[in-house]
């Protein structure tokens, strides 16, 4: 039976919503004179959804019929679900219809696996085609590559994708085979390995490529999770890894139950956390978790309990450290630690300067000494300092509302 | 004293002129006149092209183009009161440029904030903008911002619609930034009538609305976090939530 349109749409970005990618950042600035649609570096966010997420791009799935059974994934083939299909036109004709209504910054693509691999990576390079040669649009488009299909066509859409993926989704390869039968690691990481050559070849600068991780479905620890990202990130495979938490779809014997249904957004968060410090704060892996804590806190996030076990690096003069060491400060971030240099150019700063200039001490207060003082009614020891900042904890408790996601957004 | 102008970026530097040269102290700096009992001085400032006129070459000379810019972009800010730092910051520019990235001075710190905003607003805007195509193709969108930002929001969409007409217009300001065949730029719209919109407008609004809709994760619903990074302001014209 032929499905309208409207049922079409919502059956396949009901399948593509739990992939949590969907920046639209990073692209050089481009346009083209007397054609549609540009890139924006920092990304654009085009509207919230009910659940708080950045909506950027059109993130649809070319079809949600699959020959793959993975555990995890509600369009696995033994899924008894509704199945539709776009024709590559159709979603073109979408795409560039939202995108001159300013709904979108460009289009997410990925797609369950109909017939065989090749067959539907060619479906989803046809409608990358229209898009830029018929219709001349320059906008961000994301294409999740199909592992195990030929180089030749992920060659051809890597030349025409402004960003490409391929979901790692399981952090370790035991986990892969117990809960993805039809996938392996080295079969998920070889689009990406040949598009970050084909790219480099062609404009010796790597395209843009990430991956998912699904926290909370296999027993990795958060060590395992990072050292992974921190992997990526050094081989210039990857420039970000999304973490997802788990949230049951399926069940199965070999994924766990979730008995209050919530997924594991706290450790989501703070996995996040931990990702930034790596990207922009220059951490170490190795400097975040350890073999003899190998999971990120709950109470207090990672930066903070990295300065607590670094007590001896501590208090910092305000007025001198570098950049580097500003931005250690827990509760410091890149922008306050730019103001605070832009600020002590002129003079040197006090508390009350700080204050001034609108930087939270909050959590900062502990670590610092501005012009020599420091605050007096917390001794410098790493019990008095966390029982201080904890010690509100009660009627604070940590609610998911508080947490503060616009770090995970579409924006840098 | 009180001192009160006309609102316009000329009115201003008029403003300017006097305080500089007559050396007046300004504790407040209004639009309207005060219509209830103050006890303090009020001096009404009338808008004059040869003092207004001197002022701004004297900004054009002295002042960097950076901090130039600065000081049009705040008169961008028309719902905030930012006239008195801006008097201090136009009369410390005069005294010394390089001061004027001192932020530890409050009211430079309150201008780079008003500037910030500014652009975080122009930001926003530029996602959360809705057009609709018209009869002709030509595609049409409304704003209601507490900022005058279509000129920015002009200059954004002139490169990803390149091979597009579009008006963008300011139903509060009575202004849009207007892009066709031969004109492009910000003209003022003293009355207008509500357009022709094309047949396919309905099917991709729809279809919007239907993506939105099924986007969203139950799981996670967390609506407070959806208003806090999308204040109701700016949704007045958004169709998901029409």
């Amino acid at each position: 039976m032929k499905k309208d349109i409207f049922k079409k749409m919502q059956i396949l970005s009901d399948s593509a919503k739990y992939d949590v990618s969907c920046s639209s950042s990073g692209a050089e600035n481009n346009y083209k004179t007397g054609e549609l649609g540009a890139t924006h570096n920092s990304g654009i966010c085009h509207t919230f959804t009910a659940d708080g997420r950045c909506v950027s791009l059109l993130k649809v799935l070319l079809t949600n019929f699959c020959i793959y059974d993975c555990a995890y994934c509600i369009n696995k083939v033994s899924n008894d679900i509704p199945r539709a299909a776009f024709a590559p036109r159709e979603l073109a004709d979408i795409t560039i219809n939202f995108y001159k209504r300013n709904y979108i910054e460009g289009l997410f693509l990925s797609s369950g696996i109909i017939e065989n691999e090749d067959h539907t990576m060619n479906l989803i390079l046809r409608t990358l085609k229209i898009l830029r040669h018929e219709y001349k649009f320059n906008g961000y488009i994301h294409v999740k590559l199909i592992p195990g299909s030929d180089s030749r066509l992920i060659e051809e859409v890597v030349n025409l994708a402004s960003r490409v993926s391929s979901n790692i989704e399981l952090p370790s390869d035991k986990s892969l085979r117990l809960l993805a039968p039809n996938k392996t690691r080295e079969k998920v990481l070889q689009p990406l390995k040949l598009a970050r050559d084909i790219s480099l070849e062609r404009s010796g600068k790597p395209i843009g490529m990430s991956t998912q991780l699904i926290v909370g479905a296999s027993p990795e620890t958060d060590l395992q999770i990072l050292n992974l990202s921190s992997v990526m990130y050094d081989k210039a495979l990857l420039k970000r890894v999304y973490y997802s938490a788990y949230i049951p779809v399926n069940e199965h014997k070999n994924l766990p139950m979730i008995v209050d249904s919530k997924p594991p957004l706290l450790r989501e968060h703070r996995l996040y956390q931990a990702d930034w410090l790596l990207r922009f704060y220059n951490f170490k892996a190795d400097e975040i978790l350890n073999e003899q804590n190998p999971n990120l806190d709950e109470e207090l996030d990672p930066k903070m309990i990295w300065a607590l076990n670094n007590m001896h690096l501590f208090p910092m003069e305000i007025n001198k450290v570098s950049l580097e060491e500003l931005i250690r400060i827990p509760g410091i971030g890149l922008r306050s630690a730019y103001k605070i240099i832009k600020a002590r150019r002129f003079q040197r700063l006090s508390f009350d300067d700080l204050k001034k200039l609108k930087i939270s001490i909050k959590r900062a207060k502990y670590f610092i000494v501005c012009n020599g003082k420091y605050q007096k009614a917390i001794p410098m020891y790493r019990e008095n300092i966390k029982l201080d900042f904890l010690k509100p904890a009660k009627p604070r408790e940590l609610s998911l509302f508080d947490i503060d996601y616009s770090v995970i957004t579409g924006e840098i | 004293m009180i001192l009160v102008y006309d609102g316009t970026f000329e009115g201003f530097l008029s403003l300017v002129y006097e305080v500089y040269y007559k050396k007046l102290q300004a504790s407040q700096i209004v639009k309207k006149y005060p219509n209830r009992l103050i006890l303090e001085d009020i001096l009404v400032i009338e808008f004059s092209e040869k003092n207004s006129l001197k002022v701004l070459d004297a900004l054009k000379q002295k002042f960097a183009k950076k901090n130039f810019e600065t000081i049009l972009n705040i008169f961008m800010c028309d719902s905030a009161s930012f006239e008195l730092d801006l008097l201090h910051f136009i009369i410390l520019g005069f005294k010394d440029q390089r001061q004027l990235s001192n932020i530890n001075i409050s009211y430079v710190l309150n201008i780079q904030n008003f500037q910030k905003e500014l652009f975080s607003n122009v930001h926003k805007m530029s996602g959360f903008v809705r057009f609709v195509e018209l009869e002709d193709a030509s595609l049409y969108a409304k704003v209601d911002s507490n900022f005058n930002i279509i000129y920015f929001l002009g200059r954004h969409f002139s490169k990803r619609f390149n091979n597009q007409r579009y008006i963008i217009h300011d139903l509060k300001r009575q202004i849009a930034f207007i892009k066709n065949d031969d004109f492009i730029g910000v003209q003022n719209i003293s009355s207008f009538e509500e357009p022709k919109i094309s047949d396919n407008e309905e099917k991709f609004s729809k279809l919007w609305k239907t993506f939105f809709d099924s986007i969203a994760i139950e799981s996670r619903q967390n609506k407070k976090l959806q208003q806090q990074l999308m204040p109701l302001i700016y949704r007045t014209y958004m169709s998901e939530f029409l």
